[in-house]
């Protein structure tokens, strides 16, 4: 994304918004939390538990790398473990706006071929995860919802905006596969720590709760987060670690050939 | 005890103020009742199959589903733009229910949801068979195409000649209580899009479906029987007694007793299953004689002037019938009590609270009557009147004794045709055909059955003891090695597990080259296809056919019936299959699961807690008889009527091919406890003419006179109560009142015809 320009928006916004009201309206709140900076490249390890409604845990172990293009972004992720998926690699083009679906290949190691993965819908889920497509991007797509700022609350010792966000049409809400998501953003960081989504039929469907937040190399971010689906039981734990930002990853790490290749460790 | 019969006369209001009292307090309990309709609760809680299927819900979902169907005989069947829209339509709708859940692509089935999977250059394309309502003959036709060439769907969700197509919802967990409501709700949103013309034609069944009617006609028959066989009651003491009191007070008596019955049942918290329904008109049937006995002796006494004051005279009636009517009550209860040598509950608890409700019969009989009798003002005697019937009882009494060759030439005909049937006799435990054949339920059910792969369920859940054992090319073959067995079964529609689908992905990722419709040759190749599929699918797409640590593996099937004979066989040739493939020695669990196992289940307990309860209620009656005749060979005879009877109710069912279920199950211990309540009465005075000197043949005269009438009122009121259940919604019901009904017929020539010819053969022994 063009920060500069978008910070300046911001500051605009910022400066203009108190001539009208005290408060910001909801679609500003979550602009300034599409425009904090988080790094324009990344590498972070992640690992990933799927507890199912019985206990049973699936556990995943994988590195990831990403680099900002614009408003796009790139990634490729390996996987470490489990064994039998042990280099398994995905390489993601994401493209800002809903112009274009995102590309996506994924290298197989038993096959020794890379496959390109068929594009989703945004409310499809994400590699068996309590995610779907469009809860994995940074923030949801903001022009497709009509925000709210509907009060502010205090949630462990922090002052947080309550955003709720509807789905404008019901296509959307069918896409999506959410009636009404409610994020609660913190007014000092603008970053958003917990999410609850509503499914079609207006019945309370996941949780979103980030856990511990850090500043790492000065950019605010959260180590773990937890989607719980309350329908099913079924609960996806992601815990981040050796973050590194802003190492300037070159393009070739995004690349068919690297993904092939696997990791080969730091 | 005539100290009790005193006390009882000389406190007339302080009893019938207790009974009242105890009535309120049963009717209060009475709204605690519930009414069970899931089939699986029908097995006793240790047994495989309840507790398999509780490990498969709990393991990969629950697998009752409802089902609608949609057929189109035109030519193009439901590949039409039209009912395509209504495809949609309906899957859309159904989504949109809070009564459904649809959190996975398996709690809601149609052709509007489900996922093609398909290679080409690049990669593995998932996407929906029809995304939107296709529009041009183009798109329709690739979309018949792709699912013919996908499989895996085919007879499942679209019939193979695209004649129809079926939708399946899951309703919301623990919503048991709302399946009546969800049918309703269905089948008006079916009425609708019906109602707008078009040539498609919509079934709806499943488990849910089937468990809901049930729900809803249990009660509803409970509602309706029960004036019929009021009615029924109340004509036959009309015709008897012809005064209100001689009407009303019976009629009170049971009433009360059946009150009391399913209040207890409330106390206890025993639910209403199909067969208990019939309890009240049971209750009311056989709980009426104790007190036309009653009556009928106080009319006589009465009318004979025996005694002057009322109070003795009821004191002698008492007396006289506590010991008769407390053993014919017995003998009725062992015979019910018998069933709960059976371990189904419904069977245990039908048997116990017939039996409870029998005693509360007596027992009401005893105190309301002298109670009530007191209280009421004694009237004129009445015109002595000639009971109905009097010409033949008098007629029946010489006629037997002047053609025993016939009698027996009929009898030794009637027990040989009925061990030929015996022989024919079968066992079926299906759901669905408790429902009569021309039940629109049923219908629907035959016509998903015929054009789909089959509504009931029957479930392998397969523990390879070690995570990701699912994944080995070995086990996956050996999976797909078993579909096919288990598919050569013409009743089997089709099978459905994850190897399937590994095999077509498989394919997918070599360029949909058909010669690699193969399982995955390693077990990480498996593990990263699932893990590339996991791009496209929910989390829980796969969790009806997998555990998430791919250590269990469920291989669903879709059998076109649940009869008994069909699950058996296939369940006995697979039993080997399975020793071979998932070596137990090998650290390999399989068990099965769904409706056709616990159908499999419920038959075997049938049929062995029939052998027991026979065997138990015949020994038990035996022994009451010796006890009560004091010898043993008079008991023995008693024994005769009630054994052929019960002999021949098999043989009828083996004859006329009705199967013993869990409702036909009661009639044998049923007869035998009821039957041998006509023995003894006739065996009692025949004893006692016999002791006072009488000769054979004016003994068989005499005491066809005196208990001719009380045995003949007696099988009317059981046979006409039980033809009531010829009119019940349920098929097990009706056959059940028609088995009965016509065991008592047998029952009662068996008595009062075959009874006098037998007692001829032993004359001089039976005499003493």
């Amino acid at each position: 994304m063009n920060k500069i320009t978008l910070m300046i928006l911001t500051a605009t916004i910022l400066l203009a918004a108190p001539a009208y009201s005290a408060e910001p309206t909801g679609l500003e709140i979550m602009q300034q939390v599409d425009a904090r900076d988080d790094g324009d490249d990344l590498i972070q390890k992640m690992k990933q538990r799927l507890v199912d409604r019985r206990g049973d845990v699936r556990e995943r172990e994988m590195i990831s790398f990403r680099k900002d293009y614009g408003k796009d972004s790139k990634s490729i992720t390996y996987f470490l473990a489990p064994s039998n998926i042990r280099d398994t690699a995905l390489l993601t083009w994401d493209y800002d706006g809903i112009a274009k679906d995102d590309d996506q290949w994924l290298y197989l190691p038993a096959l020794k071929k890379v496959r390109r993965i068929s594009s989703s819908d945004r409310g499809d889920y994400f590699m068996g995860t309590d995610f779907t497509f469009e809860d994995i991007k940074q923030t949801p797509e903001l022009e497709d919802y009509n925000w709210m700022l509907i009060g502010s609350e205090m949630l462990d010792g922090q002052a947080m905006w309550v955003v709720e966000g509807k789905p404008k049409s019901d296509e959307l809400k069918k896409n999506l596969g959410y009636s009404n998501t409610r994020y609660y953003v913190r007014k000092d960081i603008n970053m958003y720590v917990r999410v609850d989504f509503w499914d079609r039929k207006g019945q309370e469907l996941k949780h979103l709760v980030s856990g511990e937040i850090k500043q790492i190399n000065g950019i605010w971010t959260a180590m773990s987060g937890t989607m719980s689906n309350v329908q099913s039981g079924h609960r996806t734990e992601l815990t981040f670690s050796e973050h590194s930002y802003n190492t300037g990853l070159s393009d070739n790490t995004f690349s068919e050939r690297m993904l092939k290749r696997g990791y080969r460790g730091k | 005890m005539k100290k009790i019969f005193n006390w009882v006369l000389t406190h007339p209001k302080s009893i019938v103020l207790l009974l009242l009292l105890i009535t309120g307090l049963a009717a209060s309990q009475m709204r605690h009742i519930y009414i069970e309709t899931d089939m699986d609760a029908m097995l006793p809680k240790h047994s495989d199959a309840y507790i398999n299927k509780q490990v498969l819900e709990e393991r990969f979902g629950s697998t009752d589903m409802v089902i609608i169907g949609i057929i189109n005989n035109a030519k193009d069947g439901v590949y039409n733009t039209h009912s395509l829209e209504l495809v949609q339509e309906l899957t859309d709708w159904l989504a949109e229910q809070p009564q459904f859940r649809t959190l996975a692509l398996n709690d809601l089935l149609s052709l509007a949801t489900i996922k093609d999977i398909r290679g080409s250059d690049a990669g593995l394309d998932v996407e929906k068979f029809m995304d939107g309502v296709p529009e041009t003959q183009a798109q329709i036709d690739h979309l018949k195409q792709r699912m013919h060439d996908f499989g895996v769907y085919e007879d499942v969700i679209v019939s193979a000649d695209g004649s129809g197509t079926i939708f399946a919802a899951r309703p919301m967990p623990d919503s048991r209580h709302q399946y009546a409501e969800i049918y309703g709700l269905v089948k008006a949103k079916v009425a609708e899009l019906e109602a707008r013309g078009g040539s498609e034609r919509f079934f709806i069944s499943g488990r849910p479906v089937i468990e809901g009617v049930f729900g809803v006609y249990m009660p509803a028959e409970m509602k309706r029987m029960q004036p019929i066989v009021m009615s029924l009651l109340l004509v036959l003491l009309f015709l008897s007694f012809r005064t209100p009191r001689g009407v009303l007070l019976p009629i009170a008596v049971v009433l009360m007793a059946e009150i009391w019955t399913l209040g207890t049942m409330a106390a206890l918290g025993a639910p209403i299953y199909t067969i208990t329904t019939m309890l009240p008109i049971l209750i009311l049937a056989i709980g009426i004689a104790d007190a036309v006995h009653f009556l009928s002796r106080e009319r006589l006494l009465a009318h004979h002037q025996a005694y002057s004051h009322r109070k003795e005279r009821m004191v002698e009636v008492m007396h006289e019938l506590w010991k008769p009517m407390l053993m014919t009550t017995v003998t009725t209860g062992a015979g019910f009590l018998s069933m709960l040598a059976s371990e189904l509950p419904p069977i245990r608890d039908f048997g116990m609270f017939a039996a409870v409700g029998i005693i509360y019969a007596l027992l009401i009989t005893m105190l309301l009557l002298p109670a009530a009798l007191i209280l009421l003002p004694e009237k004129a005697k009445h015109a002595e009147r000639k009971p109905l019937f009097s010409g033949y009882v008098e007629w029946l009494g010489g006629a037997v004794l002047n053609h025993p060759k016939r009698i027996m030439a009929f009898f030794t005909a009637l027990l040989v045709v009925s061990i030929v049937g015996v022989m024919k006799l079968d066992v079926n435990a299906s759901l669905v055909d408790q429902f009569k054949p021309d039940d629109p339920l049923r219908q629907a059910d035959k016509m998903l059955n015929q054009h789909f792969s089959g509504t009931t369920s029957l479930d392998v859940m397969i523990d390879t003891g070690r995570e990701n054992g699912l994944l080995e090319p070995q086990f996956l073959q050996h999976l797909i090695d078993l579909q096919d067995e288990i598919e050569k079964d013409s009743m089997v529609g089709d099978s459905s597990s994850i190897a399937e689908f590994l095999q077509t992905m498989n394919q997918a990722l070599h360029a949909d080259d058909p010669a690699w419709n193969r399982v995955p040759e390693s077990s990480d190749m498996a593990a990263q296809y699932l893990l590339l599929y996991s791009f496209s699918g929910a989390p829980d797409d796969f969790e009806t056919f997998m555990t998430g640590d791919y250590r269990q593996a469920h291989v669903r099937i879709n059998m076109k019936t649940d009869e008994t004979k069909v699950v058996a066989a296939l369940l006995e040739r697979m039993q080997a299959k399975t020793d071979l493939w998932f070596p137990e020695d090998k650290g390999y669990k399989v068990e099965w699961a769904g409706t056709g196992f616990t159908v499999y289940r419920l038959s075997e307990m049938i049929i062995d807690g029939q052998l027991a309860s026979l065997a138990t209620s015949i020994l038990a009656i035996f022994l009451l008889c010796w006890w009560m005749f004091k010898r043993l060979l008079i008991a023995a005879i008693a024994m005769i009527p009630v054994s052929l009877a019960v002999t021949v109710n098999y043989g009828m069912m083996g004859n006329f091919g009705i199967p013993l279920d869990i409702a036909t199950a009661l009639t044998g211990a049923m007869a035998l406890g009821i039957g041998v309540d006509f023995a003894i009465h006739y065996l009692h005075r025949y004893h006692e003419e016999s002791v006072a000197g009488n000769s054979y043949r004016d003994s068989v005269i005499n005491t066809n006179r005196s208990v001719g009438h009380a045995i003949l009122f007696n099988t009317f009121v059981v046979v006409g109560g039980f033809l009531v259940l010829l009119s019940a919604a349920l098929y097990p019901q009706m056959k059940l009142g028609a088995l009965i009904a016509a065991t008592m017929v047998i029952c009662y020539l068996a008595t009062c015809y075959l009874f006098p010819v037998l007692l001829g053969l032993g004359k001089e022994k039976i005499k003493v």
